[in-house]
């Protein structure tokens, strides 16, 4: 081990519905551009970056293999080159872990979706389902996120007005958001008016479809002064994958989810969560997974969801300030997406969303039907 | 952008590949019980003895191999989570709205995400039972299954009270009026086609002076107060006693009486007293019966 991983250049590109006039390529292009512009970072085989991690998914990109459509327009050409087939925030974890095991000095991570081009993102996730018991009943992430939906809402207290309350504060607070998708403001009445999708899932409830790119350089704590004058450092990372069949599992457990923070928690040093972040971002890609994901994290108490929303704790917490995955970021980057911010936040560089003296963070990614896999990531300001 | 947009092409593309996927050993097994026998059959862990539904051929628990612990699971079972689909898209196996449930099959511990019919989408709630509705025509996989269809686990009939419900001076009584037609037809049944309830100038030489009626035929008026109404259905009446007091002309109105006058804990029985009235209130018969008030409904 050689100290810590240091976060020392993000870009991104502008959350979007539809960049129907770049293609996936030339969305990451413009992120891998801006990295070399900040950091002037090159791929020297000694002193560059030699592996790159690149984030994608076949489904979504229509093409197997999917890191091979991008590989030339991030640098991955004659070099180390792995991809994350999970949400990007696991791109996070896995560079890391290239950086704390002596493998690597320096990770370019890359992630990109467009959610646009398929014809429907549902079918899209009705083929991560098996072909024999499953896939043949319509399941998709929609209809398995509406079950749990309805297990931990009857837990833990959660009604339709909560939700409405936290869809409309995130598009209040993606607003300011210069990279957030910029979508319609909608009142708490839009949400509760609007069509039911899958009981008790609104329209409203679910993030848009959006297409996004970004990028990040990761280097390991001694050299990262070569490259920026601001790293911030990621100091613990967990995961953990749940049961694939739904019914396997308890649905409003949050098992997976406490199992990875208990692991990135234990790695950083994290007691009491609810009162040592500045900053917390959570992949809510439906408005019920705030609260819930919150309790799986500890920023809320067990099955006192319901009662953590209606008391504000998501502005005193200081939780997606960013808007969260529910203002749009494309799945697959949802988790890497509330990293991005959560860097940005201890960076001092969230413009009008910044959280004064943001000095820790939790950013949390879920891949899967119903939160089946989750990822956390604890990031900390320099001198801290 | 304007500008920048001139020459976009969007280039229209469609993934569409058929494949041929085996379904494993376990779910092979799974899948041709299912087509040819219209059995659904889950995997057992002998270690922790959960049955899964769909198939495992290891328990993620325990890194059992389970692969050949075949146990029958019934085809009926409870919804445990469930959700409306409203949206409409092309991978879904019906047009919606409709509902998609988790279904705990009676003897697995692993839902099963099936389509739910058979109950308005407004009285959809989780916990009801469901029986599985198998294909006409079989596909060769978890569609053999058509849907499951909600059974009414309500009784159909109104049962009588139950002993716990039964209170000492609850009654209830039931009233007729005994016509020639009635005796005549007792007779038929009884086969006691004596002359004193047949025909009227034997009877003028009775000590009644006319036709009467079977002595069991007012006593009979209880059995519907008792078998119906108090305890009531799924009653049985195991001893009757009767003392005739009057008798009981043509024409007459009897009503039968019956009140509960003693819970006997022991045996969960409860005896009640018997009478019966004609329309002049004058007493026609008393008596008393031992009655076992209805079991809990037996499905």
């Amino acid at each position: 081990m050689s100290g810590r991983v240091a976060v020392c250049a993000v870009a991104q590109i502008k959350n979007e519905p539809d960049i129907w006039y770049q293609r996936f390529q030339g969305m990451l292009f413009e992120c891998f551009e801006s990295i070399i512009k900040q950091t002037g970072v090159t791929f020297d085989m000694e002193k560059g970056i030699r592996n790159i991690i690149t984030c994608s998914d076949d489904v979504f990109d229509a093409r197997t293999i999917s890191d091979n459509g991008v590989t030339d327009a991030v640098g991955a050409h004659f070099r180390g080159e792995e991809k994350a087939a999970q949400d990007g925030i696991n791109g996070l974890g896995y560079a890391m872990a290239s950086i704390l095991s002596g493998h690597d000095d320096l990770v370019l991570l890359m992630g990109h979706c467009k959610e646009s081009q398929s014809e429907s993102r549902n079918m899209c996730s009705n083929l991560a389902f098996d072909p024999f018991f499953c896939r043949p009943l319509g399941l998709d992430f929609l209809n398995a996120a509406a079950f749990q939906a309805r297990a931990y809402m009857n837990k833990s207290g959660v009604t339709d007005a909560h939700l409405a309350k936290i869809v409309s504060r995130s598009r209040k607070l993606a607003a300011k958001n210069p990279y957030a998708r910029e979508n319609d403001p909608i009142t708490e009445q839009n949400v509760l008016e609007s069509p039911l999708l899958a009981d008790p899932i609104r329209q409203l409830h679910q993030y848009p479809v959006t297409d996004w790119a970004v990028g990040m350089l990761l280097c390991c704590e001694d050299r990262a002064r070569e490259f920026t004058d601001n790293p911030v450092f990621l100091t613990g990372f967990g995961s953990c994958m749940d049961s694939y069949f739904l019914g396997d599992r308890d649905l409003a457990s949050n098992f997976a989810l406490k199992k990875a923070a208990q692991r990135a928690y234990r790695m950083a040093g994290i007691s009491d969560p609810k009162k040592e972040f500045d900053i917390a971002e959570l992949n809510d890609a439906i408005a019920y997974q705030l609260p819930m994901w919150a309790e799986g994290l500890g920023l809320a108490d067990e099955n006192q969801g319901g009662e953590w929303v209606a008391s504000g704790a998501l502005d005193a917490q200081h939780v997606n300030l960013s808007g969260g995955m529910l203002n749009g970021n494309p799945i697959m980057l949802g988790g890497l997406a509330r990293a991005t911010e959560a860097i940005l936040q201890l960076r001092g560089e969230a413009g009008d969303r910044q959280a004064e003296g943001a000095a820790k963070a939790v950013a949390h990614g879920t891949t899967g039907p119903a939160g089946q896999h989750h990822a956390v990531i604890i990031l900390e300001r320099q001198g801290v | 952008m304007s500008t920048a947009t001139n020459d976009c092409f969007i280039v229209n593309g469609k993934l569409a590949l058929p494949y041929q996927y085996f379904a494993g050993r376990a779910g092979s097994r799974f899948i041709i019980s299912l087509r040819d026998e219209k059995k659904i059959r889950g995997l057992k862990c002998q270690k922790c003895g959960k049955v899964f539904v769909p198939p495992r051929a290891t328990c993620e628990t325990c890194f059992e191999d389970i692969c050949e612990n075949w146990v029958d699971v019934k085809n009926t079972g409870v919804v445990t989570c469930f959700t409306i689909i409203r949206y409409k898209e092309p991978h879904q196996p019906v047009d919606p709205p409709y509902i998609l449930g988790l279904v705990k099959l009676d003897g697995a511990d692993t839902p099963l995400a099936h389509i739910v019919k058979g109950v308005p989408l407004s009285k959809m709630k989780t916990g009801l039972k469901v029986k599985a509705v198998f294909a006409k025509k079989t596909t060769g996989g978890i569609m053999d299954i058509d849907h499951f269809q909600v059974v009414d686990d309500k009784p159909k009939f109104e049962m009588g009270y139950s002993y716990d419900e039964l209170e000492i001076g609850m009654s209830a009584s039931f009233t007729k009026t005994i016509s020639e037609t009635d005796v005549y037809l007792f007779a038929g049944i009884s086969g006691d086609f004596n002359p004193m309830h047949m025909n009227e100038e034997f009877a003028k030489m009775t000590p009644f002076g006319t036709r009467i009626a079977h002595g069991a035929l007012p006593q009979s008026l209880i059995a519907p107060v008792l078998g119906m109404k108090l305890p009531g259905l799924g009653t049985v009446i195991p001893e009757i006693t009767v003392r005739f007091k009057r008798p009981t002309y043509f024409g007459d109105t009897i009503t039968a009486i019956g009140e509960v006058v003693e819970k006997i804990e022991k045996k969960r029985w409860v005896r009640m007293e018997l009478r019966w009235t004609n329309q002049k209130d004058e007493l026609v018969a008393e008596g008393s019966c031992l009655a076992i008030p209805p079991m809990p409904f037996n499905k």
